[in-house]
């Protein structure tokens, strides 16, 4: 009740007419974002974070978090369209978006979109308020044994999670963002490791720049790489624009479970909308009594996808508000453009400003009433930013990305960074390794280190603590758990276990 | 070669095993700053020593694991020609022009040849004049633009 009242008060203050005029622009940019193939939220937020470090504090934030609720929705748009996801998010929307679209309901499958959208993020705050508060308190007691093992579960179930079918390839990317990390001055003793006598490396390297490299760089590149995607011609956003409430009524269950799925993904760090939206997908579809429909163009295929990516959204702030390790890619972004504006995330969030969690709900709240309001009424609209050609979007974009890590440092040495970020990045993504435990690695590896080596000299080289202690020895486990289960033969051993288990029954 | 293969894979892991073996030595190397008589649990090489031999460790089963495992084909339809094309004009402007010539006129200049270069295979031989005089007001407006909004908006010292 507390939550909730701290959710009005905080609604109230955000109530103004600057405020809202914030909202509408910057929700409506992350629809475009996300809408078009090649831009992703994480780079819309993290070309959004260079663009509002003269803001005030609260408005920069808002701003960030309608561009990132905007472009994780927008993202439907082409999947629904061209059959490309516009973000990673919404690769399960296409799956029957896209035969929806071709069976001439373009239109309707998007506002249906846009209620699974609105409904998962809507879930999410709730859960977000409810679950923050209690999350930093019990965070307040983790000590640097418990730190350390967050970091190292954090990097290995991301990468178990975002790897696929390849887990290994997401550990080493994991391993390749803590190597990042490792470089410049460490956290302890500010001694300065891997320089190379660069005197720009010694403060390290910045997040915002391996970012947009990794995620804008990368993705301009690998627009370009690609053939023309082809748009499902003919009634696309010509059809009924609003969904029938029986219709979002008979999929209430399927909603409901979508969003609680894609709040508990997005707190597991590091993993993401994409995975969000494919555990409510996979779970929906197991449930569902038309199964036979799913990636046929199922109307509660497509509420699951949208209604899981949406609900990552909060979910993925519950860490990252509480004990500063990213939820998402996107999250990550969020976390280094907190710090830039003054606001410490972690445990002491709830002793230092404890409103600033009700104040990102309220914040959400509005960015999901603006999804909303766009999604059903600009239907039209967004078809013909679809049109856009990419040779006249690209060049744009990447001298975005240019002139972004610029602006924050005022060092060309940034601008390097990215590029070599960008190249790198494409490479490893054409080589199937996940971008996600790469940019959680860079975010956690200070946090790694300096736990490791705190803890060590508490416990004066003893290695027990980080054993015994019980929240220490439940990481240990599930990141031993995690790790087994990415073996062949272990899961194949798990697979005959269970079938032979169900065949008994 | 393609990018996904299980040759790419032990090129890969080979690269891969180098770095977390520079990683081990640049950890044990570091210095341990015995002379400030710190906990030797709290040397700084002691997270890249570890990470170092768990790369190594993640390359030796990638290496492995790409002989038993073959892979799909490169993304049919892709154009390693424009990619090429699209990877070296950027990088050319990021790292040659802006820092050496005005930041709006190497974006004027980087915009509206990338514009001019990639539209041509969808004009018609007629349409060379309207593509380059298109490329270029479109190049000079969006590096108009763009600067007028840092510099003056955001108060940026352009490059």
């Amino acid at each position: 009740m507390e939550g909730l009242a701290g959710l009005g008060t905080a609604l109230l203050a955000f109530m103004t007419p600057v405020m809202l005029m914030h909202v509408a622009w910057a929700t409506l940019l992350g629809i475009f974002v996300g809408s078009l193939p090649g831009l992703t939220a994480t780079m819309g937020v993290a070309l959004l974070t260079t663009l509002t470090y003269t803001m005030e504090r609260d408005t920069a934030i808002l701003v960030l978090i309608c561009m990132y609720v905007g472009a994780i929705y927008g993202g439907s748009r082409s999947a629904i369209l061209l059959n490309i996801p516009g973000t990673p998010a919404s690769a399960a929307t296409a799956l029957d978006g896209y035969p929806l679209a071709r069976q001439g309901k373009a239109g309707y499958a998007m506002a249906l979109a846009t209620a699974g959208s609105a409904f998962g993020t809507l879930v999410g705050i709730v859960l977000l308020v409810l679950l923050a508060p209690p999350l930093a308190d019990v965070a307040l007691s983790f000590g640097s044994f418990e730190y350390f093992w967050l970091a190292v579960f954090g990097i290995v179930i991301s990468g178990q999670l975002t790897g696929g079918a390849h887990p290994l390839k997401g550990y080493i990317a994991g391993i390749l963002g803590l190597g990042v990390a490792m470089i410049g001055s460490d956290g302890i003793h500010a001694h300065i490791r891997f320089s190379f006598d660069l005197q720009p490396l010694n403060g390290g390297i910045g997040l915002i720049p391996a970012m947009v490299g990794a995620f804008g760089f990368a993705e301009v590149l690998t627009v370009m790489w690609r053939r023309r995607a082809e748009m499902v011609e003919g009634r696309a956003g010509g059809d009924r624009v609003l969904p029938k409430l029986v219709d979002l009524w008979r999929y209430k269950f399927t909603a409901v479970r979508s969003g609680v799925i894609g709040t508990l993904v997005g707190i597991i760090p590091g993993v993401g909308e994409d995975i969000g939206a494919w555990a409510s997908y996979a779970m929906a579809r197991r449930f569902s009594r038309e199964r036979a429909m799913f990636g046929k163009g199922s109307q509660e295929g497509l509420t699951a996808a949208e209604t899981g990516n949406s609900a990552v959204v909060p979910g993925a702030l519950i860490p990252a508000l509480t004990l500063a390790v990213p939820g998402s890619a996107p999250a990550a972004v969020l976390i280094a453009a907190l710090f830039l504006h003054g606001i410490r995330p972690g445990p002491m969030i709830m002793i230092e400003q404890p409103d600033f969690i009700y104040s990102v709900a309220a914040m959400l709240v509005m960015a999901t009433i603006a999804i909303a309001v766009f999604g059903l009424s600009l239907t039209r609209v967004f078809v013909q930013v679809l049109r856009i050609p990419r040779e006249f979007l690209m060049p744009v974009v990447f001298t975005l990305c240019v002139i972004g890590p610029y602006a924050l440092t005022q060092r060309l040495f940034d601008v390097w960074v990215m590029v070599a970020f960008g190249m790198i990045g494409f490479v490893l993504r054409q080589m199937n390794y996940p971008m996600a435990p790469l940019v959680l690695g860079i975010i956690l590896g200070d946090l790694l280190d300096k736990s490791l080596r705190r803890g060590l000299t508490l416990s004066d080289g003893d290695l027990s603590p980080f054993f015994t202690r019980p929240v220490s020895a439940a990481f240990c486990v599930m990141v031993v758990a995690v790790i087994m289960f990415s073996v062949p033969a272990v899961r194949r051993g798990l697979g005959r276990l269970v079938g032979r288990s169900e065949a008994d029954a | 070669m393609s990018l996904n293969s299980p040759a790419a894979d032990r090129i890969t892991a080979a690269l891969l095993f180098a770095l977390g073996a520079g990683m081990t030595w640049g950890g044990f190397a570091m210095d341990r700053l015995e002379v400030r008589q710190i906990h030797p649990g709290s040397i700084p090489g002691l997270v890249p020593m570890i990470l170092g031999v768990a790369l190594m460790g993640c390359a030796v089963l990638l290496y492995v694991g790409a002989r038993a495992n073959p892979r799909e084909d490169a993304e049919p339809g892709a154009s390693w020609g424009s990619l090429g094309i699209a990877a070296a004009w950027s990088v050319t402007y990021a790292v040659a022009m802006v820092g050496n010539i005005p930041f709006v006129i190497a974006t004027a200049i980087y915009i509206a040849a990338f514009v001019w270069w990639f539209t041509r295979p969808s004009a018609g031989e007629g349409g060379a004049v309207r593509r380059a005089v298109i490329a270029v007001g479109f190049g000079a407006v969006v590096a108009v633009a763009i600067s007028v909004l840092f510099r003056y908006g955001f108060l940026v010292r352009l490059p």
